[in-house]
């Protein structure tokens, strides 16, 4: 059977781990290696890795700092941030990474979609997505610019990324992140009925229930960044606690 | 004892070199005919598409190096995830491919449709072995969750099933044929699990 997915979700900038909300007002969240170190060694089942500012500033992500990460990951590992073109991919790979994640640059060009998923399989690629607004009135949003994207339908952008190959959806609520509001069930759901493929939801989960909640309405994986970082739970605190709620989890 | 990774150009050797070396091993990472013929141990790791996967390996002529040492040699080897898959006569993915054809069978996409699963068969997943896999799996019993990340799938004889898990049918989670052992999951990424795997293929003299 297969379990559900808890995943760490680390933002990297300057060679730190840090916490931010709304891609923005980021305040330091730790060391890289020891934090991957700690969540390995607590049991998460999968490792998130986004270097905040590559896209920002139009350069790759911070290759060291992925190679150091990955060195303590007995477990997969995700990295996004800066995923511009097949090298920079392969390049990523060789680091230690299992999946890259792309989302502003596959906006971009997404016939990197297609190239990657021929190269390394569909299930290595992940297509991020985040979506800002309410029922009816959702946009897309390049955390470039801090603003949404006009005229491009996210549901049909997700198909399309699928069809071309995109193994997984890392969906991102972007009102919620960092925000501990809750997570948006209704947008877990426009999306879970629009595509076939593994969701990973992220973004305002504050308490274990919010994390019952999200699981119940069929998230495959769920991604935790500040409930992480700023409070008293821990992977395995977490794990343990959705397993009693009849979840089915690895602990 | 050589241990050799088989490199042809999918990546993610690291995480498979970084398993080995966890377990006091000195893995190598070999790309020739040469280096493939003097190892004592091979793994055939797997990240990627067939397609790309196989055009490498018959270039490199990798292919008649594996066979040579593994199905005429008897060098244990263990193949993972597409390391498995290319076992296989023939591969469907974006075309058909023709596998090393070391085991009958085909390799197909896994189909989600009748029961909604979804696909790629992503994350941890408890497989259920066969008692001629013991030696592989008994320090995981009763704790047998490993991680996959495949969308396709291989059928083989029942002969050589090793283990299986359950995703809408019993896909194939291992093989076992001879000196050959493979898996359809990521041991190099199974924690725990995957070690104890990966040292029982160590300690392993088929």
């Amino acid at each position: 059977m297969l379990t559900k997915r808890i995943i760490p979700s680390l933002l990297l900038k300057d060679g730190r781990l840090v916490k931010g909300t709304r891609f923005a007002a980021y305040r330091d969240a730790g060391n890289p290696a020891t934090t991957a170190r700690a969540h390995n060694a607590q049991g998460a089942d999968e490792l998130f890795l986004a270097d905040v500012m590559a896209s920002k500033l139009g350069k790759s992500p911070d290759l060291d700092a992925i190679r150091v990460v990955a060195r303590e990951c007995y477990m997969p590992l995700t990295v996004g941030g800066g995923i511009s073109s097949i090298d920079v991919a392969y390049r990523i790979f060789e680091c230690g990474a299992d999946k890259i994640c792309m989302t502003t640059t596959a906006l971009d060009r997404p016939v990197l979609l297609t190239e990657l998923s021929r190269l390394f399989g569909d299930q290595a690629v992940v297509l991020g997505v985040d979506v800002t607004g309410g029922p009816g009135q959702r946009q897309l949003f390049d955390h470039r610019i801090g603003r949404p994207i006009a005229g491009k339908d996210w549901i049909g952008w997700m198909r399309e990324a699928v069809g071309r190959g995109a193994g997984e959806i890392r969906l991102m609520a972007v009102d919620r992140e960092g925000a501990r509001t809750g997570m948006d069930l209704d947008l877990l759901h426009e999306a879970m009925a629009a595509v076939e493929v593994p969701v990973v939801f992220e973004g305002g989960a504050d308490s274990l229930d919010h994390l019952d909640g999200a699981l119940t309405a069929g998230a495959d994986a769920l991604a935790i960044g500040a409930m992480l970082v700023f409070s008293d739970n821990n992977i395995m605190k977490v794990k343990r606690f959705l397993a009693g709620r009849s979840h089915a989890m690895r602990v | 004892m050589r241990v050799s990774i088989v490199d042809y150009g999918a990546g993610n050797l690291d995480s498979v070199s970084k398993a080995f070396s966890f377990l006091g091993a000195e893995p190598v990472v070999v790309r020739t005919p040469e280096a493939i013929a003097v190892s004592d141990r091979l793994i055939l790791p797997g990240v990627g598409a067939a397609g790309a996967a196989m055009k490498r390996l018959r270039e490199g002529g990798l292919d008649e190096a594996l066979t040579a040492a593994v199905r005429h040699r008897g060098v244990p080897m263990l193949g993972i995830c597409l390391g498995m898959q290319l076992l296989a006569e023939r591969l469907h993915e974006h075309e058909t491919v023709s596998g090393l054809g070391w085991l009958p069978g085909d390799v197909n996409r896994i189909d989600g449709g009748s029961k909604h699963l979804r696909v790629p068969h992503m994350g941890w997943s408890g497989v259920r072995s066969t008692p001629a896999a013991d030696r592989f799996f008994a320090e995981t019993r009763g704790k047998r969750e490993f991680y996959f990340a495949h969308s396709y799938t291989l059928a083989t004889d029942a002969a050589a099933v090793a283990a299986t898990v359950d995703y809408g049918a019993n896909l194939t989670a291992a093989v076992l044929s001879g000196n050959v052992f493979a898996v359809q999951f990521h041991p190099e990424k199974s924690q725990k699990n995957g070690q104890a795997l990966l040292q029982a293929f160590m300690d392993w003299n088929p």
